[in-house]
């Protein structure tokens, strides 16, 4: 997310270049890729939710460098009663609070120039003045709105709703979505105006005719909104800020400053209507020191303890002892155990005073290390014996799958391959050793002698996947039998049973030479070596090792 | 013209028809297609014909073109089969027994650093143990606290595994996104204390350009027990550091979140190749990200069936390959799994 540099100073008091203002977040809050003199481009957490706007992000700046916040809470109480738009919820598990304002005496016109320079230092572009005020907000609190033409509107209702199977809305980017039972529409009493929490709808959006509009802040249940904008392949910043977690204080506060924006537009409200549950519940949380001392392995004092909850807006009270009951602010959805509030000490206290110490001295439950040694000696043997190891991918490439000619039905298939390069796993290793050796070849090498120790990918009767280390050998000498050389190399690593006991491993016969296979050892046919561009001859081995972790 | 051109079929397909081996083919090939071939050649004197000629001429010309291809392939198969069936005379000879020849062999690149570093945590009592590739989702999202329709999954572009022909619900198998899958299954035997550590193969929903790959290798540790702490990470951090970029690199630890550990931090260390001052390879920062680390969240105990308020844990995992391309100078990721002797007889 980009945050505006001139914007980040309307809210924060802060005295830092825009690089030690980098440094300092990314040292104790939330990591920079990014930064010019206009912007600073952070990192996306998945967890704080609160640094997905402006006014998140400087109270984190407040804490780290003591300086102060230049905005105060804005509040809906402002406002006289006046009549209620028309609202229904269908559920609260649906959405658990639904506002709406009827806002008439509007005019559409460009942005001014300062909203417009905000918005493109947060990466987005200017529509209009009634629809920047929504982006404006969204950025500056945190909190998605949408704005609707109130006369596109049937009734003036917004009605929340699941989606009927097979309703269908053209949304603002003008595709038609077909939606189902498990989307989330605001819609009037007709037909539905927006897929909640991902795009509105084509339909209602402000015109240029526009000069009264609807209003609407909301929440939705983040977890729909997560499936209905995969489905639709629509990830928007609305709804990226609708699945990282909302809080309903924040929502009435942007609400009530959007509501400012637009009356200095002109603008007059003369309807408004706030449902369902608007207060956030707050959690209370135990901290002891004894376990902040425990996990971090640095002794903090309590006092430290205190203050730095308090300064990121905690309350904090004394049950006795080094105890404390720990009520997060409501903008912290993050917090919900002890481990929480602990991280947020550590960070505060500062990660570069934790010194190191080493683990003291634990003996851990034997784990059995034969195999892993067993694999590395294998490998230093091969090497020993003059081979390179190769390592290839897990997956059988298309010139391998075309080369095998292989029933695919035996192979394990991935379910959404990222090109038919990784569609099925290799289910033998020796067939991409035969591809590697071609490549060498063709790159000038006339003797390849490699190996590879990796897993191969089988599935069994039931088609269930199964996973097995195994040893190939791929070997293009000076001969026109080199099996011949190849045979000599299990002998040499104590592994000549293979010649013998061990059978190909579930490959058919026409993949090698008609005489000239023994055991787990084989010359690869020359059909098979001629698609992969080999006029010479190649022999293999392969066994599957016999010892398992 | 036109009599020139069928002259040239006149004179090859006979040729074609009586080849015998690659060989011949080969040199027909050269003859008609090769840079002074006879078909080659031919169209630069279509210049001095009429439009008109040029016209009949042109078609003919293609068509014989393609007769003659056709013809040579075809024979190149049938030569082919020939060699084929005349394998079934060949025999499986190991008289006189051949020596293996002398040549010098290599470990992969991945392989030598693994044992470097696994030797590096043997010393400290630290253990193998690998997990499976194709994975349940249990193990490698839902036991780290990554529950499925988090928006944290995003953190994660994952294979599946097909299985429409199965029981499974679908999603429910996939390729392992990191080798973090190895703690809840190490977890939930039980066995504590645990210091285990895996260096293997992840596989992520990736194209593969010059920096990134859908295969890579991860490195990662875990430790649980009683009084485990966050000062310990510091200490196993710089160890590593250490060891394998040199005395003078050192841990930084920044807050950073992943699921599976609280405090979770991402670490970085002082670039050792400016010596901190700042150059290409840390951005100018003098510090370059190396690491994800931190302290094993409770939800991970609880999912494993152990006590969070008994142990506490610690993990560690960053990505050798990466490490790799930096001290070895390597530009491209894709050198370490398309098997090119040319660089992997290099180490």
């Amino acid at each position: 997310m980009k945050i505006s540099l001139d914007w980040l100073k309307q809210l924060v008091e802060y005295k830092l270049t825009p690089q030690k203002l980098a440094e300092e977040l990314s040292l104790m809050s939330i990591g920079v890729k990014n930064q010019t003199e206009d912007y600073l481009e952070l990192d996306l957490t998945y967890n704080r939710g609160d640094l997905l706007s402006l006014r998140g992000v400087a109270r984190e700046i407040v804490v780290i460098t003591g300086c102060k916040l230049a905005f105060s809470s804005s509040s809906l109480s402002d406002y006289p009663s006046l009549p209620k738009t028309p609202i229904e919820i269908e559920g609260l598990e649906l959405s658990p609070i639904q506002c709406v304002a009827k806002i008439e005496g509007l005019k559409v016109s460009p942005s001014d120039k300062e909203w417009v320079k905000k918005l493109a230092d947060c990466g987005m572009r200017s529509v209009n003045n009634l629809v920047d005020v929504t982006n404006l907000i969204m950025l500056e609190f945190g909190q998605p709105l949408h704005a609707f033409d109130q006369d596109s509107v049937k009734d003036e209702a917004i009605i929340v709703r699941v989606a009927k199977n097979k309703e269908e809305i053209i949304t603002l980017d003008g595709k038609i979505r077909k939606l189902n039972s498990e989307d989330i529409v605001l819609a009037d009493t007709q037909k539905p105006l927006d897929v909640a929490g991902v795009m509105g709808g084509k339909d209602t959006e402000v015109k240029e005719s526009t000069t009264t509009i609807l209003l609407s802040a909301s929440m939705f249940n983040p977890v729909m909104v997560r499936k209905t904008s995969k489905r639709l392949g629509l990830a928007s910043e609305a709804s990226k800020r609708f699945q990282h977690g909302l809080t309903k204080t924040n929502l009435l506060q942007a609400f009530a400053a959007a509501i400012k924006m637009y009356e200095s537009l002109g603008g007059k409200l003369t309807a408004i209507n706030l449902v369902g549950d608007l207060e956030d519940t707050p959690k209370s949380i135990n901290l002891t020191k004894k376990k902040v001392v425990e996990l971090l392995g640095l002794e903090i004092s309590s006092d430290f303890i205190i203050s730095s909850l308090q300064k990121l807006q905690f309350k904090v009270t004394s049950k006795g002892g080094d105890e404390w009951e720990v009520i997060p602010p409501y903008f912290r959805l993050d917090i919900a155990l002890e481990e929480d509030l602990i991280e947020d000490v550590a960070r505060i206290y500062g990660y570069d005073k934790i010194d190191g110490q080493p683990l003291k001295e634990v003996t851990a439950q034997k784990l059995d290390q034969s195999f892993y040694e067993f694999i590395y000696n294998l490998k230093l043997g091969l090497k020993n014996a003059g081979l390179t190891e190769v390592q290839t991918y897990s997956f059988y490439s298309t010139a391998v799958l075309n080369a095998l000619d292989t029933d695919k039905q035996k192979l394990v298939k991935v379910a959404n391959p990222i090109s038919a390069e990784t569609e099925y796993l290799r289910m033998n290793l020796w067939p991409n050793l035969v591809e590697v050796t071609g490549r060498n070849l063709r790159n000038g090498f006339s003797d390849v002698a490699i190996f590879e120790i990796g897993k191969s990918y089988q599935t069994d009767q039931e088609g269930n996947p199964q996973e097995e280390y195994r040893l190939a050998i791929a070997l293009c000498n000076d001969s026109d039998n080199p099996l011949e050389e190849l045979i000599s190399m299990p002998k040499s690593l104590g592994l000549d049973f293979i010649l013998k006991d061990a059978p190909l491993l579930g490959i058919s016969g026409e993949l090698f030479h008609p005489k000239r296979f023994i055991g787990g050892l084989a010359e690869v046919h020359l059909r098979v070596l001629n698609k992969f561009g080999i006029e010479r001859r190649v022999a293999i081995l392969e066994i599957s090792l016999p010892l398992k972790p | 013209m036109e009599e020139k051109i069928s002259q040239i079929q006149k004179d090859y397909l006979p040729k074609i028809a009586s080849a015998t081996t690659l060989k011949e083919l080969d040199k027909i090939f050269l003859a008609l297609f090769g840079k002074s071939g006879a078909i080659t050649l031919l169209p630069g004197q279509f210049s001095k014909l009429s439009d008109e000629e040029r016209h009949r001429v042109g078609p003919l010309f293609n068509q014989i073109k393609q007769v003659l291809e056709d013809a040579i392939s075809l024979k190149r198969e049938a030569v082919r089969e020939t060699i084929y069936k005349s394998l079934e005379n060949e025999k499986f000879t190991l008289q006189p027994p051949r020596l293996q020849a002398k040549r010098k062999g290599h470990l992969h690149l991945a392989t030598q650093f693994k044992k470097e570093i696994v030797d590096l945590f043997r010393k400290l009592g630290f253990q193998q143990f690998d997990a499976p590739h194709i994975e349940l989702d249990k193990y490698n999202f839902e036991d780290l606290n990554i529950p499925k329709d988090h928006p944290s999954r995003d953190m994660w572009d994952t294979l599946y595994i097909d299985t429409s022909n199965l029981k499974v619900e679908p999603g429910q198998l996939l390729l392992r996104t990191h080798t973090s899958n190895f703690w809840p299954r190490l977890m939930e035997k039980g066995k504590i204390p645990i210091k285990a550590m895996s260096f293997d193969r992840c596989f992520r929903y990736e194209a593969v350009d010059a920096r990134h790959s859908h295969t890579f290798n991860q490195f990662e540790i875990a430790v649980v027990g009683k009084n485990i702490t966050m000062a310990n990470l510091k200490y196993l951090s710089d160890y590593l550091l250490k060891a394998i970029l040199g005395k003078e690199a050192k841990s930084r630890f920044r807050p950073k979140y992943y699921p599976f550990v609280e405090p979770g931090v991402g670490i970085d260390s002082l670039c050792v190749f400016c010596h901190g001052k700042g150059c290409k390879i840390c951005s100018g920062t003098g510090w370059f990200e190396i690491a994800g680390a931190g302290m094993i969240h409770p939800n991970v105990y609880t999912a494993t069936g152990l006590d969070p308020k008994k142990y506490t844990g610690l993990a560690w995992g960053f990505g050798p390959d990466r490490i790799l391309m930096l001290k070895h100078g390597i530009e491209d990721i894709r050198y370490f799994l398309e098997g090119d002797l040319d660089f992997l007889q290099k180490y």
